[in-house]
């Protein structure tokens, strides 16, 4: 458990302390990032519905279930599968793109009140991890889908404190929304001078609420898109009033309405959906936590669905959850999937870099670098990266007989100074094409890249 | 592309300031072809991949070279669209204003929705052929009829392109679970008309 100290006898939000404590909620939402990105890489979202009927058609009739019946019930339940697996890992990233544009909200209210946002090297860097500042600590771990994942994500963005006290580390917060709280009470509470400074702006197609990847099919194949187009945007700070709707849609967005029940007293999940649950008071998009909610009770729905069918089946994972360690670095992995990760690790980095850069540049090259190098780097190089590092495997060398999928670790590549980030990030793709890697597809995408300095 | 050698300042659109060597390479401007991004959005005969169009509107696929993702289209007016980009963008598929502008991949397969916009959830191709349509109108053009009235399907593209693909991890556009005919989703992503949603 690794808790970042920027505090150290402090518990509340003052002058001198104001811009660390807004370095912190930038880096609460980054903290985010990689787990919620890693458990939605862990999800096959188009299983193999065929294999899937079968061995439960075959495990029915083994049980003395007649055929037709078995087939029935074996097509229904496979269906399930296939819409759970695919409206999980939309609803995952739906939250993983609103943090992205929490990340941004929050640079962009530092960068108007105090300064520069630092984003490079945030990450966490010791997993387990924990939300720097929350009260009670709890860990968390980058980690594959499943009801414990859940209960994590359920804690990370709850509406309501967790039960347990435990000690403090950096401003103390028993919730996200909390933490926005003070830092809303103390931009009310005094008059703070707003600069005019670059910013990740509106209106110029840095953000969108939907993509592909947030949608998913139901059981009939009708798409659905889990993100309202109205749900919140990047804005502008420039006043007081501007930081305030800004953070309004940081804590809306994650905890839902200020009544949003929350977990039960005793850390259980109420799968009553409540008005509250949703973002805004026009009940068009459910909360963060009430997204995950609403995965966790279905995931519990079926897996008692299979239980009663008696057929060994305790966890529904097993037909579309990749078998990935919890917690890996790139160091777990043999030499060419070390070589594949540090490229993978160097991207990520970069869009953090590419991120910051946009701070520091205003105009047509702010848009430059946020068009042509972040999106491209997140939605393209990243993405193509991600899906072809779970395609390699390895031994784990702890027991030196589990394989694992590899899977991204999302670690920060360590960028140097004697070189250019960029120029660092085509080293690692050059050691990625001498490993034997075949990444030949994304060597002209990188080289396209801006080169923004640390 | 194998190996790169970093080259500062050499991305794309904002090549950096230095006085460049003069290309050794001449392309073909004796009669070069409009770019588009889609079966049924050619302006003019012969211009489509295969050259043997009769007339506007006619032609069988993109004449602007294929790719499978947002941002990765060479210049302006060459980007798909629909699965990537904001609503604006995705409001005007193959419009885009500059390289690596282009909401998604070329070309445009009939079973793309769009993800954003005013087009939210409807066919993106149709949204290209209407835009293609008013435009010429403008220019007082006859417009013939695509050789697929909603596109090209992914099954003929993929028969068509080598390796034909768009981005994303939702899984496959139209299919069914067991419970639909994919055949009457598409008829359904064929018809369907965002002004009567309205």
């Amino acid at each position: 458990m690794h808790q970042n100290n920027l505090f150290k006898t402090e518990n509340e939000i003052n002058p001198t302390n104001f811009g660390e404590a807004l370095q912190q909620a930038i880096e609460i939402e980054i903290a985010t990032i990689p787990v919620y990105l890693y458990t939605y890489y862990s999800i096959n979202r188009s299983p193999n519905q065929d294999a899937i009927s079968g061995s439960i058609a075959q495990a029915l009739v083994r049980k003395g279930t007649p055929v037709g019946e078995a087939n029935a019930t074996a097509l229904n339940l496979s269906a399930d599968i296939m819409v759970f697996a695919n409206k999980a890992g939309a609803l995952i990233m739906s939250v993983a793109i609103e943090e992205m544009l929490h990340m941004a909200l929050s640079s962009n209210v530092k960068q108007a009140l105090v300064g520069h946002p630092d984003l490079t090297g945030k990450s966490p860097s010791v997993w387990p991890t924990c939300l720097p500042g929350h009260v009670p600590e709890f860990e968390i771990n980058k980690a594959p889908l499943s009801l414990d994942q859940l209960m994590t994500f359920l804690k990370i963005e709850s509406p309501k404190p967790l039960p347990e006290k435990q000690l403090l580390g950096a401003i103390p917060y028993r919730t996200i929304g909390e933490f926005y709280k003070m830092i809303k009470e103390y931009i009310t509470g005094n008059d703070l001078v707003y600069h005019d400074r670059p910013q990740l702006v509106p209106g110029r197609g840095y953000y969108a609420q939907n993509n592909i990847d947030t949608t998913y099919y139901d059981k009939e194949h009708k798409a659905h898109l889990v993100n309202n187009p109205d749900s919140g945007d990047l804005i502008t700070v420039h006043d007081r009033n501007s930081a305030l709707m800004a953070i309004d849609i940081i804590v809306e967005q994650g905890e839902g309405n200020e009544d949003a029940p929350g977990l039960t007293d005793k850390g259980g999940v109420d799968c009553t959906l409540y008005p509250s649950d949703y973002d805004y008071p026009d009940f068009k998009e459910l909360s963060h936590f009430e997204k995950f909610a609403r995965i966790y009770c279905r995931y519990e729905y079926l897996n008692h669905q299979f239980d009663k069918l008696g057929i060994g089946v305790d966890d529904i994972g097993i037909y579309f959850v990749n078998k990935i360690a919890t917690n890996p670095v790139t160091a777990d992995y043999p030499a060419n999937i070390q070589a594949m990760s540090n490229l993978l690790n160097a991207v990520y980095t970069y869009i953090f870099v590419m991120t910051e850069g946009c701070y520091k540049k205003d105009g047509h090259t702010q848009y430059e670098i946020f068009m042509f190098g972040i999106h491209k780097s997140m939605i393209f190089i990243l993405n193509s990266l991600c899906g072809q590092i779970m395609g390699m495997s390895y031994t784990d060398k702890k027991d030196g007989k589990t394989t694992y999928m590899a899977a991204p670790t999302f670690e920060d590549y360590p960028f140097g100074l004697v070189s250019s980030p960029k120029q660092q990030v085509i080293a690692t793709y050059n050691a990625a094409i001498a490993a034997g890697i075949d990444v030949s597809y994304l060597g002209q995408r990188i080289q396209d890249l801006p080169d923004v300095a640390l | 592309m194998a190996i790169i050698n970093y080259a500062p300042g050499s991305q794309g659109c904002s090549s950096g300031c230095s006085a460049p060597a003069a290309p050794s390479g001449q392309a073909n401007l004796a009669s070069p072809l409009e770019l588009h991004v889609c079966m049924g959005l050619n302006a003019c005969k012969g211009h489509d991949r295969f050259g043997s169009n009769d007339c506007a509107g006619t032609g069988y696929c993109a004449t602007a070279e294929y790719h499978v993702c947002h941002t990765l289209n060479n210049c302006k007016s060459q980007g798909g669209c629909g699965l990537y980009g904001t609503a604006h963008e995705q409001d005007f598929p193959g419009e885009n204003e500059c390289c690596w502008q282009g909401s998604c991949a070329v070309p445009i397969q009939a079973e793309r929705i769009s993800t954003m916009g005013r087009n939210e959830g409807f066919s993106t191709w149709k949204l290209a052929r209407k835009l293609f349509e008013a435009r010429m109108e403008k220019a007082q053009r006859n417009v013939g009829p695509a050789p697929f009235q909603c596109g090209p399907p992914e099954s003929w593209l993929s028969a068509q392109v080598d390796g034909f693909a768009s981005c994303g991890n939702s899984g496959e556009m139209v299919c069914s679970f067991g419970f639909n005919n994919p055949d009457d989703r598409a008829k359904e992503i064929c018809e369907s008309n965002p002004e009567e949603k309205k």
